[in-house]
């Protein structure tokens, strides 16, 4: 193997990590994972769940192209919650908590199982590069790694510090070491280098907690698992959660001690999740409410461990113990881990390609929370996006993206280099302009033909979600074929229903669009569909909303023009006649791929975009007249 | 619940957004030039061309120019006389099916011929759009590259300049509020959605309703000032009105410094309405000299009376000339009752005839007026006749100016008082578009459709405001949500 190692090394087992390594190993390439804690691969740092509003859509994402987060969090849901249920197709979201320890033994499982997969146990603390490319890592033993390929994704670790009041120490998360070295390299480098934050609540033991002050709130019991894989039966029994609250009493003890939390004492200087606050802050920009809900999660089915949402906090443990017995049920509550905020490196990400390649070191792919972004579903979304590229990379084919109207993914990535981030990035159905168009439900039709081009699911499996897309569109094609006539006997059935009768012969799709009208009615007409969700409920769909999703698509199309129109990377902006120099600077960071692109950088103007259309004509004409 | 049939759901169909339309702009720089030239390119710009390019053969030969009197497709009159070229597909600068129309560089003209086309089914080319379709159509080379780029620099300069002269006097700052509306609507609309399982206080139905519906309300107002706007533009239409012999003609005259009109010292000399056109600070403005109203027999006169009568309701300014040498008459009052007050401007002729100051005449004009019952009360009576009375003779010259000062008063008055006002066609059009889509949202609010649906109709809105604001979209729903809401983990 010409002095390499591997074909490509993954530095970190969290939730990136595992995507990163399992795809290229899938593809057949030599592949290691070196990790500082085997113990911990595809730990949940935070809360014990996966999914939620477009976090669930992209697990839905990476299961279709061939990932292993669905599968997992199958396996181990100890509660399934569908979102939205209520609420329009495109905001239906999958969310399940899992049992924690299960989720991270799944993986590992997962990981020793995969033949072509080396798991090390090692710190990463140099990598090795050969002029402007990176071919391999050194362990802090000393001994190095080649490879073709390197795939960071090391989540909150890197110069990572913990806060517990005003106390401060070293470390990545409770229980693990910071990593040092990387992110100093890359800084050297050139590499621009940020701060962020980011909380976790206490851990409370069950047995300590009064659950008769708490509601309890179940899960579904019509379980739509994230795997088109999984079977549909969930193997684990499942539990509830329980909802309490803070009070006005929990409201002063915090206030009185704003001065020891690190955020408001000016110690942290990275920036927090907005959307995932602290109790802190939501207390300190929400003066006026005098509550806030929390849920209590179990982490597990066999452990005693139970996590407190919504209540991340960085204050003195002594503060914790206060406030938190304030709380209705846990007024003698035991404390098995206290809140903390953790505060770490990462790499601002205008500095990598759609294929999340660095731009200015080849061969090395950065994914997860690296990247700014927070969550599990983002972190599995990006290393399985890197580690199919570095596997495209070592074998010669082409890089793989995927689009804004396409999936979640391809907005999350899009919107990370091209927008940068400044606080950790969460997915929000909001952030997709075409919503209606990437559900949940059709998640399949959206991507088949990408995840067979990568390769990764097996003969069987494409099969099988062959199978399903084909279920699907005879169902559909049936439903808007069959014509009813205004006969005795379809009134008669319309009466049953019921719903208004027919002047006119109309088609079953026509009728299924009454607001009154579902699918299950249109088995009195004759229409089989074995009463699998899977295939009829996106036809359901599909044929209700058909104008609103024809409208989506107009939009699409309208914005398809300006994402086919290529740019070259070595365009020179500073060319370009009529174009500010603060343009210019914007278009040379983030170098767009396409004019789309190009549009959505923030201070980009309607009229460069024209500028830099006419001077990519010029300069065509130019080369076909001969003068380049 | 409320999803219909697929006829309701059609009418959601985004418009203006297809890229086979055709459009049209002029494509000379704005303001008076010796002429101007309007360009229509698009797959339909012979058949919309034809409808005001009346002499346009039915297969026009590409680069061939026709010469001929353009009429107006709204008003059935003549416009001007152009010149029309005409270009095939693919043998026009954009690539497209084109034709372009010289005619006299007044904006009026040209404003009037964009309204025309508009009317016809053409839309108003975005900035730059000829060469955004030229380049997608591969038609330019190198050289002209280089001219069309400037030109869009330049353009996009002076269009920054004439945006900001549009968007004073309160226009933006409505568009603002209007636009914050809708940002505060999509913000709570899109929490509701993202944030659905978090225990944040998302505003009801009824609430969210009384900013939609403001916002439909506000737009509502403004697009009803595009008449206003457009005749700021367009020009102000002034009738001469009174009884015979009162020296409505030699008024006309003497405003358009030639004899159009023929004065006789018989009442009773015009018996036809008569048009002609003046420029006013580049405001057009055309006049109308009408036959003077009294009960007569003559079956002439009769027709003539009546068509006075007609040309004054649609007039902007009706000019409500009497005998000055003499009382206002029982006769005048009843003329006058016919009128729209708000409209007329008293004109009290031949005063060169009977020396008195104007403080007499004006108080004996009031003492008239308040036998009347014309005027609410005291206040109204006093206001109209110190503000809305004017004392000129058309033998002197100086009457002349007195009477155009009034009417350049009425035009920045109007200006004033309706403090937003949208004058430009291409603000109509996508404030139009941004009414119906805030329309569709509130009836899919109304009918219960799913928050995702009624957030595709105001975000749609809102993109059409932004643009005529001239601003972007980028994540200010986003900064919203943040700023209003707890969001919990
Ligand atoms: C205190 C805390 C609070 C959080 N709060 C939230 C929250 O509010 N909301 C939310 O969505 N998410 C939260 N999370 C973040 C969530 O855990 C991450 O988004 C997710 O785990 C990121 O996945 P990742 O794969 O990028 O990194 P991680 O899951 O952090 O995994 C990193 C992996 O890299 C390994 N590693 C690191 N450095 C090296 C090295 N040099 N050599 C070898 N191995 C290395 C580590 O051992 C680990 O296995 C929080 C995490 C923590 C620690
Ligand atoms: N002294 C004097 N005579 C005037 C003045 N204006 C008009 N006249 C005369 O009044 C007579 C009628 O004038 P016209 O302009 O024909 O009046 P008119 O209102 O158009 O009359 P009809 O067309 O009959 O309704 C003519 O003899 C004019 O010369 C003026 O300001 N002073
Ligand atoms: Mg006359």
């Amino acid at each position: 193997m010409s002095g390499f190692d591997f074909d490509v090394i993954v530095v970190g087992a969290g939730h990136a990590g595992i995507e990163a390594c399992l795809a290229p190993a899938r593809l057949g390439l030599k592949t290691a994972i070196v990790t500082t804690n085997i113990d911990r691969i595809g730990y949940m740092s935070c809360n014990p769940s996966i999914g939620g509003l477009a976090k669930g859509h992209m697990v839905r994402e990476i299961d279709v192209l061939g990932g292993e987060m669905g599968l997992a969090a199958d396996a181990t849901c100890i509660q399934y919650k569908r979102l939205n249920s209520g609420k329009g197709p495109a905001v239906r979201g999958t969310r399940v908590q899992s049992d924690k320890h299960k989720y991270s033994a799944y993986m590992c499982d997962r990981l020793r199982n995969e033949p072509a997969l080396s798991i090390i146990k090692g710190e990463v603390k140099k990598l090795i590069l050969n002029k402007s490319c990176c071919e391999g890592v050194v362990l802090s033993d000393g001994s190095q790694l080649r490879a073709r390929a390197v795939i960071i994704t090391t989540g909150t670790f890197m110069n990572a510090v913990m806060h517990f009041g005003l106390r401060q120490v070293p470390g990545g998360r409770i229980g693990d070491d910071s990593t040092v070295g990387i992110s100093n390299q890359l800084a050297e480098f050139g590499f621009s280098i940020l701060r962020l934050k980011t909380g976790t609540p206490a851990r409370l033991d069950k047995d300590s907690i009064d659950w008769s002050k708490t509601t309890a709130q179940y899960g579904d019991e019509k379980v739509f698992p994230f795997s088109f894989r999984s079977p549909k039966v969930l193997p684990l029994p499942q539990i509830a959660c329980y909802l309490s609250r803070t009070t006005a009493k929990t409201h002063q003890i915090i206030r009185d001690n704003l001065h020891l939390s690190p955020m408001y004492s000016g110690i942290i200087e990275g920036i927090g999740p907005r959307y995932c606050p602290s109790i802190e802050d939501k207390i300190v920009r929400f003066a006026d409410r005098d509550s806030h809900q929390t849920f209590l999660e179990p982490e597990g089915l066999n452990t005693n461990s139970i996590y407190l949402q919504g209540i991340s906090t960085s204050l003195p443990e002594s503060v914790q113990d206060l406030f938190l017995r304030t709380m209705p049920g846990l007024e003698n509550v035991k404390i098995l881990k206290y809140g903390y905020a953790v505060e770490y490196d990462f790499i601002e990400p205008t500095q990598i390609w759609h294929r999340l390649e660095t731009r200015n070191i080849g061969r090395l792919f950065l994914a997860g929370q690296i990247n700014g972004t927070s969550g599990y579903e983002e972190a599995a979304a990006q290393g399985f996006i890197a580690g199919v590229n570095a596997a495209h990379l070592v074998l010669g084919r082409p890089e793989f993206v995927l689009g804004r109207d396409q999936a979640y993914i391809g907005v999350l990535i899009d919107d990370l280099i091209t927008k940068g981030t400044l606080e950790p990035y969460r997915m929000f159905t909001s952030r997709a302009e075409h919503r209606l168009a990437l559900r949940e439900d059709n998640t399949i039709e959206r991507l088949k033909i990408d995840s067979e081009r990568i390769g990764i699911l097996s003969k069987t499996d494409q099969d099988k979600s062959t199978e399903i897309v084909n279920a699907r569109s005879e169902l559909y094609i049936n439903i808007n074929e069959t014509k009813i006539y205004p006969n005795q006997e379809t009134l008669f059935k319309l009466a049953a229903i019921p719903t208004s009768a027919l002047t006119k012969s109309v088609s079953l799709a026509d009728l299924l669009r009454r607001a009154e009208v579902n699918v299950f009615h249109l088995q009195s007409f004759g229409i089989e569909f074995f009463n699998d969700p899977l295939i009829f409920e996106p036809v359901e769909i599909a044929i209700k909303y058909e104008g609103y999703i024809k409208r989506q698509n107009e939009l699409i199309a309208q914005a398809k023009k300006f994402e086919e129109l290529l740019l070259p990377l070595d365009l020179l902006y500073s060319d370009i006649r009529g174009l500010s120099r603060e343009e210019v600077e914007k278009l040379c960071r983030v170098r767009p791929r396409t004019l789309g692109q190009a549009q959505r950088i923030s201070g980009v103007n309607p009229s460069a975009i024209q500028a830099i259309m006419v001077f990519l004509k010029s300069k065509k004409s130019r080369q076909e007249a001969g003068f380049v | 619940m409320g999803y219909g049939g697929a006829q309701e759901q059609d009418k959601h169909k985004v418009k203006g957004f297809k890229d086979n339309e055709t459009i049209c702009a002029v494509s000379t720089p704005p303001g008076f030039g010796g002429i101007a030239v309007i360009r229509i390119s698009g797959p339909q710009s012979f058949e919309i061309s034809r409808k005001i390019v009346h002499f346009l053969p039915e297969e026009p030969e590409t680069h061939k120019i026709y010469f001929g009197t353009l009429n107006s497709f709204i008003e059935k009159t003549a416009i001007d006389e152009v010149l029309v070229s005409t270009f095939h597909q693919g043998k026009s600068y954009s690539g497209e099916e084109t034709v372009e129309i010289s005619c006299h560089g007044s904006p009026a003209i040209t404003q009037w011929i964009l309204q025309e086309l508009v009317s016809a089914g053409a839309r108003i080319a975005d900035r730059g759009e000829f060469s955004y379709r030229a380049f997608i159509n591969g038609k330019i080379d190198l050289v002209q590259a280089e001219g069309v780029l400037e030109l869009v620099e330049s353009q996009s300069k002076r269009a920054i300049q004439q945006g900001l002269r549009q968007l004073k006097g309160g226009l933006s700052l409505k568009l603002k509020n209007i636009q914050s509306d809708l940002l505060y609507v999509l913000a709570n609309i899109e929490a509701a959605i993202d944030f659905s399982t978090e225990d944040i206080e998302v505003l009801n139905k009824e609430t969210l309703f009384a900013r939609t519906k403001r916002a439909e309300e506000t737009l509502g107002i403004l697009l009803s000032t595009y008449e206003h706007g457009r005749l700021l533009i367009e020009g102000l239409q002034v009738v001469l009105f009174g009884a015979p012999n009162v020296g409505k003609s030699s008024l006309f005259n003497l405003l358009l410094e030639e004899a159009r009109s023929i004065v006789t010292e018989i009442p009773g000399t015009t018996r036809d309405v008569v048009e002609s056109i003046l420029l006013l600070d580049g405001v057009r403005v055309a006049f109308f000299d009408t036959a003077g109203i009294r009960e007569s027999g003559d079956s002439v006169e009769k027709i003539g009376v009546q068509k006075s009568r007609e040309s004054q309701s649609k007039a902007d300014v009706i000019f409500f000339l009497f005998d000055g040498s003499r009382l206002f008459s029982s006769a005048d009052v009843e003329i006058l009752r016919g009128l729209d007050l708000k409209k007329v401007l008293i004109l009290g002729n031949k005063i060169d005839l009977f020396l008195e100051s104007e403080d007499q005449r004006r108080n004996k004009l009031k003492a008239v007026l308040k036998k009347s019952d014309l005027f609410l009360n005291q206040n109204e009576l006093d206001l109209f006749v110190q503000k809305k009375v004017l004392f000129i003779s058309t033998k002197e010259n100086k009457s002349r100016e007195i009477v155009l000062n009034s009417l350049r008063e009425h035009l920045t008055n109007n200006q004033l008082e309706d403090e937003a006002v949208i004058s430009q066609a291409r603000h109509f059009e996508n404030l139009s578009r941004a009414a119906d889509f805030i329309k569709q949202g509130n009836e899919a609010i109304s009918h219960g459709a799913d928050a995702e649906f009624v957030a595709l109709d105001f975000k749609a809105a809102l993109i059409c405001i932004q643009e005529t604001l001239g601003e972007r979209f980028d994540d200010q729903i986003m900064d919203f949500v943040f700023k209003q809401f707890c969001i919990g983990k």
